[in-house]
């Protein structure tokens, strides 16, 4: 923040919390690296993280007859005939394409897709294990937005579902727009969806907790990348009043008479929008002038604490709430927050309390809309997603430590994939409508079988199990 | 004059909330401290579109000298856009033409929109077709059978805005520095 480097630091309270965190960066430092390590080694050893396993008997070479041809024509027939039968008679229905350019890979920028490959094996374990998603990696190597929407497109009528990721902002969002208008299938970009369906549910729960309405809220979102504009846009659908939201970028407030606007309109035309659209909150200058008895402080910007600092939050309303979603280091740390008032404070990471965390999104959202066979992913149906996660964490007794479910709430998935469904079939998109009873039992079934499946093969010994470390052993699959 | 009745459509497409229309009048020499930052804006977003268009250091005085130019000369056309209600008053965009001589043409004299800039806040619901009206009726009233916009090749805003009501290309200038 530019706004950060002219304010003096206070030497003294630097010093009390480097003494509170003795080291922190650099244990934590030392623990990627080796972690790095052992990842690469495991990497050499199965030789990729997925494979595709047949699903169905085959008994002898005469099954063939049934499974390829001279059967499978009429199979073909039936399709041609009938093209949305496709997600009747093949895997089409479960199969979802993770499509990137490798243009923004994690915290390494752009890398190209070859280097972005073990990334997108690693969503789709995630898929597959979480959501029981048939998830296919594909890296392409493109160089427009246009070029990458033409490939998309011609890919769609393998796919049942197609998941972007890791896509420059803010060419991400145009790619998003076209593919979602042009395709008969729901495309999500998780890096704009599902972090902000995450952070919209950890928002709702955070108003309830502090006894505020969304209507009445003074927020401010500090960053203004893939997340934050799609936060943006469903917070207002929410009924957040655009004149009491603040977007707060590295040039400080962004409001409709900044001198950068105009080159907006023509690179960001999303930017623009809701520059136009929130004015501002109706202010102008820093993020401590954005934040003066503001309620909320969604920030997901750069990963340098301190970003937001004490005297930051000080000028808020009291009991405000903080969201500090940087990875792998928060905008401010959780204890430096709520010594300086913070009521509620999350951040993107699992070791501490209220992780904002996209995979208790995607993978649920995958399945209730993969068993709708949904035509598209509406905004509509992420906020349905959004609020069945916040509901649950709500039945189980909101607190200021236990804002969302965690990871290991397993049974709250399930959930969120019905409630997604539910909304498919409200907004007209479900080719398959079911009850939500119906969708809950399916994705109930398809969720817990992945994790099933992969003990079955470590167990049959089908999957080798994993090397020591440092034990330098061959590779196991390859 | 005012605002014409905003056009719903274009507001629905967009989505943007209450129109914001605004009152456009000849402006006057008094006008200039506010016009000349809008005219700076223009140029500054026209540098995003060719090397060609690198905005001069002294560009701001250039500014206020060709505008106050242009002021005074009865064949040129300077438009101050106001805000209306609580933006009365407030100068929110320019408009900047002048009529040239066509020697080997009919028409014989055609209006040239050199500059056209509105403040982001104002633009759409319709008030980019409304500045146009009131431009080419000025540009009418001086003579000119027909109305240029020059902007640079690039913008594609810009084209298509123009292309929308009616204009089409008619000559081009290509570029290359030496």
């Amino acid at each position: 923040m530019a706004e950060s480097a002219a304010a003096p630091i206070d030497v003294a309270r630097e010093s009390r919390r480097s003494r509170r965190r003795p080291n922190v960066a650099g244990r934590r430092r030392s623990e990627t690296a080796r972690l790095g390590q052992r990842a690469v080694e495991l990497s050499r050893f199965y030789a990729g993280k997925i494979e595709t396993v047949p699903k169905v008997p085959v008994r002898s070479l005469r099954d063939f007859a049934l499974w390829y041809t001279p059967g499978v024509a009429e199979v073909s027939r039936t399709i041609q005939a009938e093209p949305d039968t496709s997600f009747e008679l093949t895997g089409r229905w479960n199969t979802i394409a993770i499509v990137t350019d490798g243009s923004r890979v994690l915290g390494l920028g752009d890398i190209g897709p070859e280097a972005a490959l073990p990334v997108m094996e690693g969503k789709a374990l995630l898929f597959k294990w979480l959501g029981g998603v048939d998830a296919v990696p594909l890296p392409v190597r493109t160089r427009t937005p246009d070029e990458l929407i033409a490939t998309v497109e011609r890919l769609a009528p393998a796919f049942g579902g197609i998941n972007l990721e890791d896509i420059a902002s803010p060419k991400c969002f145009g790619i998003l727009e076209q593919l979602q208008r042009r395709l008969p299938i729901p495309v999500w970009h998780d890096d704009q969806l599902g972090t902000a369906a995450a952070t919209i549910a950890g928002f709702l729960n955070a108003l309830e907790l502090t006894h505020r309405s969304v209507r009445e809220v003074r927020t401010v979102l500090l960053g203004a990348g893939a997340a934050n504009l799609a936060t943006a846009r469903l917070l207002l659908a929410l009924g957040q009043d655009p004149r009491r939201l603040s977007i707060v970028d590295q040039r400080g407030i962004l409001h409709a008479e900044r001198t950068d606007l105009d080159e907006l309109e023509l690179h960001n035309p999303w930017k623009f929008r809701l520059a136009l659209k929130t004015d501002g909150g109706g202010r102008t200058g820093d993020l401590g002038a954005a934040l003066d008895d503001a309620d909320v402080l969604l920030a997901a910007s750069t990963p340098v604490p301190n970003t937001i600092r004490a005297e930051h939050l000080r000028r808020m309303h009291p009991e405000p709430i903080v969201f500090a979603l940087a990875n792998p280091d928060p905008e401010i740390w959780p204890d430096d927050a709520r010594a300086a008032g913070a009521a509620v404070v999350a951040t993107g990471r699992s070791d501490f309390p209220n992780q904002v965390n996209n995979s208790l999104i995607f993978p649920a959202v995958f399945r209730g809309i993969l068993d709708a066979r949904a035509r598209g992913i509406p905004d509509a149906v992420v906020i349905a997603a959004a609020r069945e996660l916040a509901r649950h964490a709500h039945d189980r007794g909101l607190t200021a430590t236990h804002l969302l479910p965690t990871m290991e709430e397993f049974d709250v998935f399930p959930h969120v994939a019905a409630a997604a469904a539910d909304a498919a079939v409200a907004q007209g998109l479900a080719r398959h409508k079911l009850s939500h009873d119906e969708y809950l039992a399916r994705a109930r079934q398809r969720m817990g079988r992945s994790a099933r499946l992969v003990r079955a093969l470590l167990r049959a010994r089908l999957t080798p199990a994993m090397p020591r470390p440092g034990s330098g052993a061959p590779g196991g699959s390859a | 004059m005012t605002a014409p009745a905003e056009a719903p459509a274009d507001a629905a497409a967009t989505g943007e909330s209450s129109p914001r229309p605004i009152h456009v009048r000849p402006a006057r020499p008094a006008d200039l401290p506010a016009l000349v930052p809008l005219l700076l804006r223009l140029k500054r977003l026209n540098e995003e579109f060719d090397p060609l268009l690198r905005v001069r250091d002294d560009a701001e005085g250039q500014a206020r000298e060709v505008l106050a130019a242009s002021l005074a000369d009865p064949k040129a056309v300077v438009l101050a856009a106001e805000g209306v209600g609580p933006d009365r008053d407030r100068i929110v965009g320019l408009v900047h033409a002048i009529v040239r001589e066509r020697p080997f043409y009919q028409p014989t004299r055609e209006g040239v929109i050199l500059d056209i800039y509105l403040l982001p806040l104002y633009r759409r619901h319709g008030v980019g077709e409304y500045l146009l009206k009131e431009t080419s009726e000025a540009l009418r009233a001086r003579g000119a059978g027909v109305v240029i916009a020059e902007f640079p090749a690039q913008n594609e805003i810009a084209s298509r805005f123009y292309a929308k009501r009616g204009f089409r290309p008619i000559t081009a200038r290509h570029a290359r520095s030496l």
